[in-house]
């Protein structure tokens, strides 16, 4: 099985705060993976690291490595910009652009010069097609983008990332603001998905970690606790915490 | 004594004084309102517009031409100083300069020059700009009413995109953006009509100045468009024609309160009915 990255003895620091401690797992090619673990436990903080978010905000560190292709993408050398449009993110709360539908599919394609009409319309339809939302927005791609449902919201973020091609998204709690039957057309979307991208998903919902997912990589207090496949992280797991956290009696 | 009905007149007392005083201020406001409106619609005609002032005693003829165009090519030539410089600056505060403590002095100084009288910038523009000039000039006047623009547009330009949330940027970081596209298609179309409605209000504030004009711009009855010399205004007209002796130019000072008054009045409305928009739309 192919390793599309590889985290290998990552540290993380905000300020003095260590919030990562020697984390080592891989990212495995056209998989889910999820990350689990009670608040606080760095998942999310992980999840970051990928697409280099904490690049944004002053004071935060790395030690250790992230491998993609053999480079190593926390170097400071990095085009964070290339980086960026090669991981695809979706948050927790949808975030549409104060813009029209087709301007918020196409931000991203403009972003990388496309220009050309017809080939944004081309895109544009193919993003919203395998994001599943393009029957419920096909006559309103002028609207603005902020009169759609959450679900719908979240799908066109979705979609969004999807029009630039990425190679991973990376999925940030990106159900938990949203009702079961749109929660459930995301989830369907993810597994769909993953035949073209790589997903990594933090959830803080053990059943759709064990729905969806092919591996599982279970987090406390800034540590990797446990890394499997799914189905062994869920039924028959090594570690005495992993049984607790996944059993709900704890976390 | 009961103390449930000691507290039911402390409350009835509290509720008393504050309508009594939300009164006093509405009663005059309503009073000078009234007094500006109905002096001057009975002053108000088509050759106010269209006229130069006539000399005193000279009846039922006379306008403020010069100092419509005046008026309005200052605080046209102030609102182009003033906003763009606001508006970056502001921008600056909110997104780049966020965490330096040099945003947060800029910020309360500018504050503090906001509070500053507009007679004091006035004088101020006196010294740094007319005398090294050698007289009053257009320039200067629409200098100090920039100066009163531009703290006003730079706080609510930084308020208005501090309220955009984070997770609207990162997400257009995440899809590879450069931090001045996020601010330009991201940050500013969200916080458009807030910022719009900032520079209105500065625009209203500064067309009803006249402290500012009176040591700058100075006034005068003529038509120009020369900035090097003095501007006529209706604000600083007011001021003189008032105080003058003569019926026909006190009834041309009622008549161009009444056009500042409803001039500011109706910049203030759309301001207002843009907040209104925004609050509906989310």
């Amino acid at each position: 099985m192919e390793n599309l990255l590889m985290v290998q003895n990552l540290f993380f620091y905000y300020g003095d705060n260590e919030a990562l401690r020697d984390v080592t797992l891989p990212i495995r090619k056209n998989k889910i993976t999820a990350l689990i673990g009670p608040s606080g436990c760095g998942k999310t903080t992980l999840l970051r690291c990928f697409n280099r978010m904490h690049d944004l905000y002053p004071n935060n560190r790395y030690s250790g490595e992230i491998l993609m292709d053999g480079q190593n993408i926390l170097d400071k050398k990095v085009d964070l910009i290339r980086l960026r449009s090669s991981m695809g993110m979706v948050f927790q709360k949808p975030t549409p652009f104060p813009m029209s539908v087709f301007d918020n599919i196409a931000y991203g394609l403009k972003l990388k010069g496309v220009r050309n009409m017809n080939v944004l319309k081309e895109r544009v339809e193919k993003a919203l097609r395998d994001s599943a939302l393009w029957d419920e927005v096909k006559d309103r791609l002028n609207h603005n983008a902020g009169g759609l449902s959450g679900g719908q919201q979240q799908r066109l973020v979705i979609a969004r990332t999807l029009a630039v091609e990425p190679q991973v998204i990376l999925f940030d709690e990106s159900t938990s603001a949203l009702d079961p039957l749109s929660t459930q057309k995301i989830e369907d979307l993810m597994v769909e998905l993953k035949k073209e991208v790589t997903i990594v998903a933090v959830t803080h919902n053990m059943q759709q970690a064990a729905r969806i997912s092919d591996f599982t990589a279970l987090m406390y207090i800034g540590g990797l606790v446990e890394y499997d496949e799914t189905e062994a992280i869920f039924t028959r797991p090594k570690h005495a915490m992993t049984e607790q956290y996944v059993s709900g009696r704890f976390g | 004594m009961n103390t449930l009905s000691n507290r039911k007149f402390i409350n009835f007392l509290a509720m008393a004084i504050s309508v009594l005083c939300a009164s006093v201020g509405l009663i005059l406001l309503v009073i000078i309102l009234y007094d500006v409106l109905s002096q001057g619609i009975d002053s108000i005609n088509f050759r106010l517009f269209t006229q130069d002032p006539a000399p005193p005693h000279l009846n039922d003829s006379g306008g403020l031409k010069g100092a419509f165009l005046g008026q309005g090519l200052l605080t046209l030539v102030a609102a182009v100083i003033g906003v763009p410089i606001g508006v970056l600056g502001g921008t600056y505060l909110a997104e780049y300069g966020r965490n330096a403590k040099f945003s947060k002095i800029i910020s309360n100084i500018s504050d503090l020059t906001a509070s500053i009288p507009s007679i004091v910038i006035g004088t101020f523009v006196y010294a740094i700009m007319v005398k090294p000039m050698g007289g009053f000039n257009g320039w200067a006047g629409a200098t100090a009413l920039a100066i009163i623009i531009l703290p006003v547009t730079l706080r609510t330009t930084q308020d208005m995109m501090s309220m955009v949330p984070w997770s609207l940027r990162e997400a257009a970081f995440a899809l590879g953006a450069p931090y001045y596209k996020v601010i330009v298609s991201i940050v500013w179309r969200a916080s458009m009509s807030g910022i719009f409605t900032g520079v209105l209000l500065a625009i209203a504030r500064v067309a009803g100045e006249t402290a500012p004009l009176l040591f700058t711009s100075f006034n005068h009855g003529f038509f120009t468009l020369n900035m090097q010399g003095a501007v006529p205004s209706l604000t600083v007209s007011i001021y003189q024609y008032a105080a003058s002796p003569y019926a026909n130019w006190v009834k041309l000072a009622w008549a161009a309160a009444f056009v500042v008054t409803v001039m500011v009045l109706i910049l203030n409305i759309i301001g207002r009915l843009f907040i209104r928009f925004k609050v509906k739309k989310g």
